[in-house]
């Protein structure tokens, strides 16, 4: 008797304070009073040796895979039997296992005989296979929970509120050397456990390095990612770096200009990376200016920049830019197409062109008045009144284009486009690589489940407001109203009035570090060609930063200069970093990821269109908009409504401007086709603007030569002079006809089909 | 007669691996059917050594675990008497019919029977006569590699199935103990004749005494049936069937039911015979016939690889349908044992099953709410009864084959008028849900059983954890609490009614609940 009393003690002591070894060193007296003591005061304590269904139950399920997707968790079961995807029902998986079909999966009066065990342990036909054996922790777990009834818990069972990995980071001098890691879950009660035999692993590069089900990290090849465990509704990663060989390995220690350059450097330093060189300056004059003011330098710009001999004329070519109309221009073009700028001339739903229009300018205004960016955000979140007056609240009528306003999938489009968060896994189940669950979800649904739209005097007109007295919405499991309530909050916002208040407040403060992180790596993925958390608009737990520390410190410098987009821009142009060649070396030839080189980035289409109007010298015009618009300032304007993809000119179709269909950065497409190809080459774009306008018969009447015109061409196009081997080839061309504007026209042709033009480099 | 004694066979040579017993299983005298039971009467040679078998080895009588056993152990010796039907057929239905049987043929290979065996699948056959090696169904089953080994997915078949296995192969493929095929097979059971429903009501006398599978506490009453003569109620338990004076709900006798779980129960119309369905699940299925006085097996129909979850015998008793997660319902003849028919409609598991009383329909439910109602000597469609949008849980005639009552997992009841297939009366909520405060969202309040008494008048029970009577018109009479008793037992568990039905004489009701427990009530003679 005592000594089982004993055992019941060292049980519940070891789990309220793990690690706790003092006990051991207590006399025996001590203990056994101690253990008559507790079992006084808790004549329940025996029970807690009983499984809990919650506790030590349903992490089976998840561990060994019956609730996922591909298994029970899927969202209609399988084969007849259906589990929460990753457990985020507990009482409806105890319906499901115990009382949905009595007797069957669950046997009280033969526990051996369960279903549940017959089929996990494969001792009858199994669709998922054998999971575990007979002899196995979980088996017996299972087994003791039916044979105690299987029972549902009561009242609160300790819910898991934080998982630790054992490491934040390994780092491997070679590959095959490995790490084993354990994973401890800490309950709502303070109590911790060791739950490394009831998580799940996974590798984000398994060709860096590789885990597996008992958590052990195996090196592979050279390179960094991220290992994670999974357990409960936590993920939690480790940085795993495996080295390249230390012989060939010498660090340049390259000048560091500002923080950016520190921070990428010592993560390159770590990684046995070496950076390439500067980039000429050719390279960044056209660099910079396609980046700030989409479009190429022009010859003027060029000369200058060339002969301009100060150390600091990089410097000041960022800030002329910077000052130029045209970056208010392309950073508004940017957020239009952010937040689905699509004018329609279908009144009931609110997206008039008159209402795009005011968007747009409204936009506009904000970027050329340097407004800071939380503030431009702030006043559209709590924006209410018309729409083709008051142009920020077009939020409301443009972010999610349907007929009815849409709480649910409005923020879900909130929160990737402002967050880069995306939350809407979590409407059915809370989401399965990240923190997010279904009360988050349902919470911030209810700062959006008062907005109305009524009509307006003019037909095109919609007044937007909030409807303080709209119920919140429910949550999907149990119909519990959940009032509105900030992203990873406990409390909801305080009742009463619109809440869109608290939303703009939370969401645009400094202290919120989702808003200013998402900011920033957007600005540094705009000009580095990809973010330090890619897709940008992907933020999870098990996506994280390739360089922590680099986007904290863009984060936090955002910040301190009051969400000023220019300042935050000109620091980024400023560092070595952003100025590094595009050439890579033995070194960082791998590399895609650490910013160890420039990216090779093909231009926009909507940036494209502009430099080929601006090499050729013939405008481009768009149906809808007056003369002289660049491409830049162009949204799609359309008949009828504006729900689905929209593309507008059919250029940006071929070349993948975002048709707005979503509020995906992946709508904004990259990648070369075949039809991309084929319309440079022999579409009218190119084609038509060779020989239009008499261009190219005034330069050639205005050069003493053909290796004028032929630099000059270069210049243009490329941003760059002709290599001797390139002037030579292009000399022979010309041959004789050295006033044919056809030869000419032909190596214009040639150049604007390089991928050198439709790169930036 | 011989599917019964083959079980009989089967089980003792699970408890005599060492053979002793191969004598004994050979003769036939030992037609005596579901001895796994040491009866009263004097013990055999092999009841005497089962007993000595059963300390020594501390077998615990887990008769469940025996017969699963049950095909694995054989003799080398004892090659030439390998069959299909004795010892492969058990094998094939345990391991591989889920994929490989009547429901659905990977690789059109359907192992379910002998000759369909013997044909093979898409890529030819895969047994062939004498030569295990050059046999595919022995390559696939003793491959290296588990990505191409069978049964996919989990461990080899244990090394004695496979030996069997072997040996069946290269002794010739012998389809049964006698050397010629047997395809019809003689279950001795005669359909009681109309006008034989009078006389003294039958009732169990001096059944001899069961032994029970060790329970570690009572087996929910998945099935309920009142004798519709007698004072008599039909229990089920786990590998038993308990009759039980409903008045006193004292013990009258059990029968053996060592195919597992019994889903179902029904007697005839004269109360003389009761059947039985069940079976283990996604192990095996089988529906029983038994003498009700005696607590003799009369016959044996059907041979699934999963629980019969449904079943009924019409009213001639010269069908049996069955019906569970094949989603087929197949149609048996009761003098012969053999397929009659199989029909095929339904997309998920058959769930109820209901012969009219008249003889003429055939009702039958499955687990998403479909109905359907079928003519009982063409097997063609008469009607599709469209009201429940989940599962349903039961179906009962009233006794002038008019109305169909049925109940669903949706918490609905429905009288259906059979002529024209459209509810008379339609109850949602039938068994309201209880909403405590503060929950919020669909609380379960699933139907659980309906059954009609004599008067017309409906008994159910649902998942609110009450019993309720409804008159002949579909209005409520009487709402019979069932919760009190037996809550506390396990904490942390609900106890549910799971069946309820009317006595002979529609004077009380009995329920049986999820911990085994039976209640019943009286009617007054007002509310009838």
């Amino acid at each position: 008797m005592i000594s089982e009393l004993v055992i019941v003690v060292n049980v519940d002591a070891k789990r309220c304070n793990p690690g706790s070894k003092p006990i051991m060193s207590i006399n025996r007296l001590t203990l056994v009073t101690l253990a008559l003591f507790v079992s006084l005061i808790f004549p329940l304590t025996v029970r807690s040796s009983e499984p809990s269904f919650r506790r030590d139950v349903m992490p089976i399920f998840f561990r060994a895979g019956c609730n996922a997707g591909t298994c029970h968790g899927s969202a209609r079961g399988k084969d007849g039997f259906m589990l929460s995807l990753f457990g985020y029902d507990a009482k409806g998986d105890y319906e499901r296992v115990v009382n949905e079909m009595i007797g069957r999966r669950v046997n009280v009066a033969v526990p051996e005989q369960s279903l549940l065990l017959l089929k996990a342990t494969g001792a009858v036909p199994h669709t998922g296979g054998k999971l575990f054996s007979k002899e196995s922790e979980y088996y017996k777990t299972v087994l003791a929970w039916i044979e105690a009834g299987a029972p549902d818990d009561i009242g609160q069972v300790p819910s898991t509120v934080e998982v630790v990995l054992s490491s934040k980071g390994m780092v491997f001098e070679k590959t095959e050397l490995s790490e084993t890691l354990t994973v401890t879950a800490i309950a709502s009660d303070g109590s911790q456990r060791d739950v490394t035999g009831l998580a799940r692993f996974f590798s984000n590069n398994d060709s860096v390095a590789r885990i597996d089900a008992d958590g052990r990290v195996t090196a592979v090849g050279p390179g960094d990612t991220n290992v994670f465990a999974r357990f409960s509704r936590f993920t939690v990663g480790a940085e795993a770096i495996v080295l390249p060989s230390e012989a060939t390995f010498q660090w340049p220690d390259p000048v560091a200009i500002n923080f950016i350059d520190e921070l990428v450097f010592d993560r390159l330093k770590k990684l046995r990376v070496i950076p390439s060189d500067l980039c000429d300056d050719e390279t960044f004059l056209r660099r910079v200016t396609l980046d700030l003011n989409a479009r190429p330098p022009t010859l003027a710009e060029y000369r200058d920049f060339m002969a301009d001999t100060r150390s600091d004329k990089r410097a000041i070519k960022i800030d002329q830019l910077l000052e130029n109309e045209a970056f208010a221009d392309f950073w508004t073009a940017l957020w239009a197409e952010q937040l689905r700028v699509i004018g329609g001339n279908y009144a009931p739903v609110a997206t008039d062109v008159k209402a795009a229009d005011a968007f747009y300018q409204w936009i506009r205004t904000q970027m050329r008045s340097r407004r800071p960016l939380n503030e431009f955000i702030a006043e559209m979140v709590d924006a209410s009144g018309s729409n083709l007056s008051n142009g920020p609240v077009n939020l409301y009528t443009m972010l999610v284009h349907k007929p009815q306003f849409d709480p649910k999938a409005f923020a879900a489009d909130f929160s990737q486009a402002f967050l880069g968060v995306q939350i809407q896994c979590a409407e059915c189940h809370n989401h399965p690589f990240d923190r997010w669950t279904q009360d988050d979800y349902y919470g911030f649904v209810s700062f959006f489940t008062g907005m109305k739209r009524k009509p307006g005097i003019e037909p095109r007109e919609r007044r937007i407001f909030c409807d303080t007295t709209a119920p919140p919405a429910k949550h999907l499991v149990d119909g519990r109203p959940m009032p509105a309530k900030t992203l990873g909050s406990v409390e909801p916002v305080p009742a009463g009035g619109d809440p869109r208040k608290a939303l703009a407040l939370w969401l645009t403060a400094p202290e919120n570090e989702m808003f200013s992180r998402n900011l920033a790596n957007r600005i540094w993925a705009q000009l580095l060609g990809r973010g330090i958390i890619e897709p940008v608009d992907d933020v999870r737990a098990s996506n994280p930063p390739v360089n922590g520390p680099l986007l904290d410190a863009l984060s936090r410098r955002l910040v301190d200069v009051k969400f000023d987009l220019r300042s935050i821009v000109r620091e980024i142009c400023h560092s070595r970093v952003y100025q590094l060649s595009a050439r890579p070396n033995e070194s960082n030839v791998r590399d895609t990821r650490q910013f160890s080189h420039a990216h090779l980035r093909r231009l926009r289409a909507d940036v494209l269109l502009d430099s080929i109007v601006a090499v050729t010298g013939v405008p481009r015009r768009f149906s809808g908009f007056p003369d002289g618009t660049r491409a830049i300032e162009y949204y799609p304007r359309e008949s009828g409504d504006t729900e689905g993809p929209h593309f507008g000119d059919q250029f940006f179709a071929t070349f993948g401007r975002s048709s707005r269909a979503t509020v995906c950065a992946c709508e904004t497409k990259r990648e070369p086709t075949l039809s991309q190809t084929l319309h440079m080459a022999v579409g009218d774009s190119v084609r038509d603007r060779l020989s239009a306008n008499g261009e190219m018969k005034r330069l050639l009447e205005s050069k003493t030569g053909p290796d004028e015109v032929i630099e000059e061409l270069f210049v243009k196009a490329l941003g760059r002079q002709p290599k001797s081997d390139e002037a030579a080839a292009m000399r022979a061309l010309i041959g004789d006809s050295v006033k044919d504007p056809a030869a000419y026209e032909d190596i214009l042709w040639s150049l604007l089909n390089s991928t050198e033009f439709a790169f930036n480099h | 007669m011989k599917s019964a004694m083959l079980l009989l066979a089967r089980t003792k040579s699970a408890l005599f691996p060492d053979g002793a017993l191969r004598g004994w299983l050979l003769t036939p005298s030992s037609t005596s059917v579901a001895r796994s039971s040491a009866g009263l009467h004097e013990p055999s040679d092999g009841e005497q050594c089962l007993h000595w078998l059963r300390q020594t080895l501390n077998l615990s009588l887990k008769i469940s675990t025996i017969i699963g056993m049950c095909c694995m152990v054989v003799m080398a010796e004892d090659a030439k008497s390998i069959t299909y039907d004795d010892h492969v057929a058990p094998i094939f239905r345990k391991h591989c019919l889920q994929c490989h049987g009547d429901s659905k043929q990977e690789a059109g290979l359907n192992l379910a029977g002998y000759l369909s065996t013997r044909k093979g699948g898409s890529g030819g056959e895969v047994v062939v006569a004498g030569r295990s090696s050059s046999s595919r169904l022995f390559k696939a089953i003793t491959e290296e590699d588990p990505e191409a080994r069978m049964p996919p997915k989990n461990d080899p078949l244990p090394k004695e199935q496979i030996a069997l296995i072997k040996s069946w192969i290269d002794t010739g493929l012998r389809q049964s103990f006698g050397s010629s095929p047997v395809t019809m097979r003689k279950l001795g059971f005669t359909p009681t004749a109309f006008e034989k429903v009078d006389g003294p009501p039958p009732m169990p006398q001096n059944l001899p005494a069961i032994e029970s599978v060790r329970l570690i506490r009572s087996f929910p009453v998945l099935a309920l049936a009142a004798s519709p003569r007698a004072p008599l109620i039909a229990v089920s338990s786990y590998e038993r069937i308990d009759f039980v004076d409903p008045s006193t709900r004292n013990l009258i006798g059990s029968v053996p039911f060592p195919e597992g779980e019994p889903h179902f129960l029904r007697f005839n119309r004269s109360g003389s015979v009761l059947l039985v369905a069940g079976g283990r699940p996604v192990q095996n299925g089988v529906a029983v016939l038994y003498d009700v006085k005696t607590g003799k097996r009369l016959a044996e129909i059907g041979n699934e690889t999963d629980v019969v979850l449904a079943a009924d015998l019409s009213a001639d008793e010269k069908q049996i349908a069955i019906g569970g997660s094949s989603r087929v319902v197949k149609v048996y003849s009761t003098e012969t044992g053999s397929l009659v028919r199989s029909l095929v409609k339904h997309t998920e598991w058959i769930t109820a099953i209901a012969y009219s009383p008249d003889g003429k329909l055939l009702a039958t439910g499955d687990r998403v709410g479909n109905i359907h109602l079928w003519d009982v000597f063409s097997g063609g469609v008469v009607l599709p009864l469209s009201e429940h949008k989940a599962s349903i849980t039961s179906l009962s005639w009233r006794s002038d084959s008019q109305v169909l009552a049925s109940s669903g997992e949706d918490g609905l009841i429905a009288w259906w008028e059979v002529a024209n297939g459209w509810p008379l009366v339609s109850k949602a909520d039938a068994h309201p849900p209880q909403r405590s405060a503060g929950v919020f969202g669909k609380i379960a309040n699933g139907v659980l059983a309906a059954s009609f008494g004599p008067g017309g008048q409906l008994i159910t029970c649902g998942r609110d954890r009450t019993v309720r009577l409804w008159a002949s018109a579909g209005n409520l009479l009487k709402t019979f609490d069932s919760s009190p008793v037996g809550d506390s037992q396990i904490s942390g568990t609900r106890l549910l009614p799971l069946q309820a039905v009317f006595t002979f004489d529609g004077n009380s009701v009995v329920s049986g609940d999820s911990a085994g427990q039976i209640k019943s009530w009286p009617i007054e003679a007002v509310q009838k």
